[in-house]
């Protein structure tokens, strides 16, 4: 196994969680070398528990886990102590500041009091929390609590951090600043992050390795450019008339499909680009795209014609049973 | 629904080079002086004719009308810009403070008949936590006073795709679960027009495309939906028509592409890949639609003054210069820039 050799971030082996009547985790075995890691699934397909067991806080039913090299089973405290976690629900108490908030997140994390009143400060400054700070945090906008979270999870400088659904609830531009945040927590301070969300735009824009799960298993771990290869389609788009462009192609013996405003051509086969291109100016059409089409990571939860997607059947579970992503 | 843009600049051609019916209004119109009601507005189905709303002395909207008719229509803006307060006044849970919000044509609000044909989920929580889903949808066909309330609500749970959990309490649901169970509540009576708030808040992947394969079939039943959302990406695939409220107003209407169209003051950039950038980039810069020329990182970066002229010609300029043209992609026509463009103006 790739752990014995050098440490990676994470490693699991044949990582497997089961609670009554709900397998979570089967059989996961993985490693992750840093990097922005995103983390995708269905509701209830284990992402919330494979971020639990990491942090120690869930024990596996077999299989081994290790962070940072330290074993997720027996050293989860010195886990806590090297990773900051930034939970999906609000868990903020409603009645003290941000500044006094994250100042006692740091002290419970280890840091003397001094210590911790100033990585606050400045931590708070680092995700964007000025004089708001004092005011107690009942009061904040989905944004402003975000940042709390997200400065909690970075007060003790740790060596990875992982952010459930980080840009939950919040509007266009505040989902840009904390995706700009995340991906300089990355960049400039060369700290891990393993982000789990829903939102595969946004996966796309800032992660460099995905990590899809689905009913408990792992689907795949690659880094990102492996699931968005390009295809073997050319992609056309013409503003009117794409239906006479998709025709005059037929004529000269190149087939292509009409999809809206798109003609779609199979590349395979004498390169087609001189032909478009002379086509749409002897039709007199407006060119507004010529792309080599790519693999989407939505293709991921497609489903397959014929195929029961089990999951789902996951996510409903057994009645009165738990759903594996809430379980305790 | 036409384009239309609050504050464009006064003297803009009113045409506009947006294409399809794309127009822009000069200027905003004063309180005091009653504007004209374009035609198509008063005659769609959800029309709001300068509307405001105000709590005390917040204004949460301010002078707005515009008209929705069949199809999807997508409502975005930044928080806090008055987004659920227009649902709410639509639906008829909430008066206007000044100005008229018609149902097909009638004044909503206080009127069950009305009610009857709009079917609003809420972006809050509004469920019953001891209820089961199943349930839920049957207080909602029971409340619409449907003949058969068990055949409507089993309908409605089939159609959102929670026969599975139908029969749990909704305190033990996960969010996706929660948001289908308010859209079956909402579509139990079977309505023309729906109302959605953020419904896509909380579903994963699969359940969203489950949920916009929905929206789609209903949309093409002849149904009106307006949804808002924050995912800029599924608003641009899912809505014919955009609406963009900032700060309480109306900042712009119509569809996306004809609105970037009407943004004449920003240039449109294009990335092009060609067998010979030399060759092209001097066969573009001939042109009169094109500003600039650079290259970077192996391809050809465009800024052109029209879109129009400038998809005219490139296919032209690339066959005269004997240039293959291997990529030729927008990469400023997004929903995503449109919107930066009026919240930040």
């Amino acid at each position: 196994m790739g752990h014995a050799v050098s440490v990676p971030l994470v490693a699991t082996e044949r990582l497997t969680k089961r609670y009554p009547g709900v397998t979570a985790l089967d059989d996961v075995s993985l490693a992750l070398d840093g990097g922005i890691v995103g983390l995708v699934g269905a509701n209830g397909a284990g992402k919330s528990t494979l971020l639990k067991v990491l942090l120690g806080l869930v024990p596996a039913t077999s299989g081994k886990a290790w962070v940072l090299g330290l074993d997720a089973a027996t050293q989860g405290s010195r886990i806590r102590q090297r990773v900051g976690y930034m939970p999906e629900h609000d868990c903020l108490p409603p009645d003290v500041g941000a500044a006094d908030f994250v100042t006692h997140m740091a002290r419970m994390s280890g840091l003397p009091a001094d210590a911790a009143r100033e990585r606050a400060a400045e931590t708070l400054r680092h995700v964007g929390l000025y004089e708001e700070r004092y005011r107690a945090i009942g009061g904040y906008s989905t944004g402003m609590r975000q940042r709390v979270k997200l400065a909690q999870a970075l007060v003790h400088d740790p060596s990875l951090v992982l952010l459930d659904e980080p840009t939950a609830g919040l509007d266009p531009a505040g989902r840009e600043e904390m995706l700009e945040l995340i991906r300089r927590i990355g960049s400039e301070f060369g700290i891990a992050i393993i982000m789990a969300s829903h939102l595969l735009g946004e996966v796309e824009r800032i992660c460099d390795h995905l990590v899809a799960i689905d009913g408990g298993r792992l689907i795949r771990s690659a880094p990102l450019a492996e699931f968005t290869a390009l295809t073997r389609v050319l992609t056309v788009e013409v503003e009117e008339g794409s239906d006479r462009l998709a025709d005059a192609l037929a004529r000269a013996g190149r087939p292509a499909r009409r999809e809206g405003r798109l003609v779609l051509v199979d590349l395979e086969g004498p390169p087609p680009y001189d032909l478009v291109r002379d086509l749409v100016v002897d039709l007199g059409l407006r060119l507004a795209r010529v792309e080599q089409g790519r693999h989407q990571l939505e293709d991921l939860f497609r489903p397959v014609e014929g195929d029961t997607p089990d999951v789902g059947l996951l996510e409903a579970g057994p009645p009165g049973g738990h759903r594996a992503g809430d379980a305790p | 629904m036409n384009s239309r843009w609050a504050g464009t600049p006064p003297g803009a051609p009113p045409d506009g080079r947006g294409g399809r019916g794309a127009r822009a209004v000069t200027g905003r119109q004063p309180l005091w002086s009653p504007a004209p009601v374009p035609a198509d507005v008063a005659a769609s189905p959800l029309a709001v004719v300068h509307v405001g709303r105000w709590y005390g002395n917040v204004v949460a909207v301010n002078d707005v009308t515009f008209g929705i008719g069949p199809g999807v229509t997508g409502l975005l803006g930044p928080n806090g810009a008055g987004k659920s307060t227009l649902m709410h006044m639509l639906a008829g849970l909430l008066p206007p403070s000044s100005g008229q919000v018609l149902v097909e044509g009638r004044p909503a609000g206080r009127d069950p008949a009305l009610y009857r044909r709009i079917g609003l989920s809420p972006e809050r929580d509004a469920a019953y936590e001891f209820l089961t889903g199943r349930e839920f949808a049957l207080l909602s066909a029971r409340l619409a006073r449907l003949p058969d309330p068990d055949a409507a609500a089993r309908r409605a749970i089939a159609l959102v795709d929670l026969e599975a959990a139908a029969d749990r309490q909704i305190g033990g649901y996960s969010k996706g679960m929660r948001q289908r169970a308010k859209l079956a509540a909402a579509l139990v009576h079977d309505p023309p027009i729906l109302l959605l708030d953020e419904p896509f808040n909380g579903m994963d992947p699969r359940q969203r495309l489950h949920m916009m394969d929905l929206l789609r079939r209903m949309a093409a039943e002849g149904r009106v939906i307006l949804f808002s959302s924050h995912i800029l990406e599924e608003v641009e695939r899912l809505a014919q028509q955009v609406l963009v409220m900032v700060a309480g107003r109306l900042a712009a209407s119509g569809d996306y592409r004809a609105l970037r169209h009407l943004m004449t003051d920003r240039p449109h950039t294009f990335l092009l890949r060609t067998s010979d950038d030399r060759a092209m980039a001097a066969g573009l810069v001939a042109e009169d639609a094109v500003l600039g020329v650079q290259l970077v990182d192996g391809a050809l970066d465009v800024r052109a003054a029209d879109y129009s002229s400038f998809t005219r010609v490139v296919a032209g300029v690339a066959r005269r210069a004997g240039v293959t043209l291997y990529e030729l992609r927008p990469t400023d026509e997004s929903l995503e820039s449109v919107f930066a463009y009026l919240v930040n103006r």
